[in-house]
């Protein structure tokens, strides 16, 4: 019986510690100030990444990995590379994709959507979705991370996420896992591991 | 001299649209006699699994990658959901032999025609059973035609392995698509390939290991 009630004890607990709450006005406004200081140091980003695909009718998330170059203003080179090749690069306003060698380009330069789609990623990865006019943003926390989570305000992107969320680890300023939550409530998880701030890296990787 | 050049022009018109309405014939089969009755096509038959697959579709001369994904929901139900590498969901429906739902689907796609061809195609690769109506050969496989409403199917299964390798979906005269089938054994493809004949259309889905 004693056994039964620690177990009970000991479950209560971790739901407590795994529960969500809201963040105050003054933890949202040091959390936001540590994130936009850090933001702004960020020159550079190199990260590899894990995307989770989560559909309720599979027994199991569809997995696939790759790494992510950033370049501040506006590079980016997004690259799977398990189970297979795949990248997308943004440059100079152009999209450039490689699809398991079969290689193509898009203009983004006139396309608003493309724009979001940049802004979302680089935003996503570097935690600077803040002030944007596309979401209402709510704070919360648990034990582990504070996590920020972003409403689409347009119906254009309402049609395909319904909430976005970041997840920074206490004490870090940016983001660890980001999760796209679609109106069927499916989502795509992604985990970014060994993030590496301000690395070096030579801008070759953003040719295709 | 003019009477024989407009009966000539009349017979030989006439004999050209013999030749076009000719029945469609696999070439270089015959016909041969067989008891059986069924064929099982088991390539989406397992419901305890995942089918996960990396698409790249051809329309027209553009390029579409993603991810496919299929699950047999039950009997006569099957659920596949097409997304694009980042994971956002481009379309989700189910098919089975007399309906078709649509769950989700983004503005871009969501076009009758685009809709009504991935219905048959995905009807055609997910469909199991088969009614025997008449059974070829040729020197590596077994063709065995089967009915489908005013079409017929031709599906082809290789003599040494026992897998089925190709469908063909045909009206009386004329080949509509082609799917041809690449795998380790009898119940999984690792490769699948939608070709169309009239319109140009072509869906290539390899395994990938999920």
């Amino acid at each position: 019986m004693k056994i039964k009630m620690l177990l009970f004890v000991l479950c209560m607990n971790f739901t407590v510690f795994a529960q969500e709450q809201k963040m105050s006005a003054t933890e949202i406004s040091s959390f936001k100030t540590a994130v936009d200081k850090e933001t702004k140091t960020i020159k550079s980003l190199k990260t590899d990444f894990i995307q989770y695909k989560h559909l309720s009718f599979l027994s199991k998330d569809i997995e696939t990995s790759g790494k992510m170059y950033l370049k501040s203003p506006n590079l980016l080179n997004w690259q799977y590379t398990n189970p297979y090749q795949y990248s997308i690069i943004f440059k100079n306003n152009k999209v450039y994709i490689n699809d398991q060698g079969k290689k193509s380009s898009i203009n983004a330069g006139n396309s608003k959507m493309f724009e979001k789609i940049n802004k979302l990623i680089v935003g996503s990865v570097s935690g600077n979705l803040f002030d944007d006019e596309e979401f209402s943003i709510e704070y919360f926390k648990n034990k582990e991370f504070y996590i920020t989570k972003l409403t689409p305000k347009t119906t254009t992107i309402k049609k395909y996420i319904k909430l976005v969320e970041l997840y920074f680890p206490i004490g870090e300023s940016t983001v660890s896992q980001v999760r796209l939550i679609e109106p069927s409530d499916d989502f795509t998880k992604i985990v970014f591991k060994n993030k590496q701030l301000n690395a070096k890296f030579d801008d070759s990787v953003f040719n295709q | 001299m003019q009477n024989l050049m407009i009966r000539f022009l009349i017979s030989s018109g006439l004999f050209l649209l013999f030749l076009s309405c000719k029945t469609h014939e696999i070439p270089n089969t015959i016909k041969i006699d067989s008891d059986r009755k069924n064929f099982q096509n088991h390539y989406f038959s397992d419901s305890q699994k995942d089918y996960v697959y990396k698409a790249n579709i051809e329309v027209y001369g553009k390029q579409l990658g993603g991810i496919f994904v299929a699950k047999k929901i039950n009997d006569t139900l099957h659920r596949a959901v097409l997304t694009t590498d980042f994971g956002n969901t481009l379309l989700d429906f189910e098919v089975s032999e007399n309906s078709f739902n649509v769950n989700y689907c983004v503005d871009d796609l969501n076009k009758k025609i685009v809709l009504n061809t991935l219905e048959k195609d995905f009807r055609l690769v997910f469909r199991e059973k088969y009614n025997i109506e008449e059974v070829f050969e040729n020197q590596t496989h077994t063709i065995y035609k089967t009915k489908y409403g005013n079409r017929f199917n031709y599906l082809f299964e290789h003599k040494s392995d026992k897998m089925l390798t190709k469908l063909t979906h045909t009206t009386k005269v004329k080949e509509k698509v082609l799917i041809q089938f690449e795998g380790k054994n009898t119940t999984f493809a690792e490769k699948i390939i939608i070709e169309h004949k009239n319109i140009k259309l072509k869906i290539e889905l390899n395994q990938i290991s999920n």
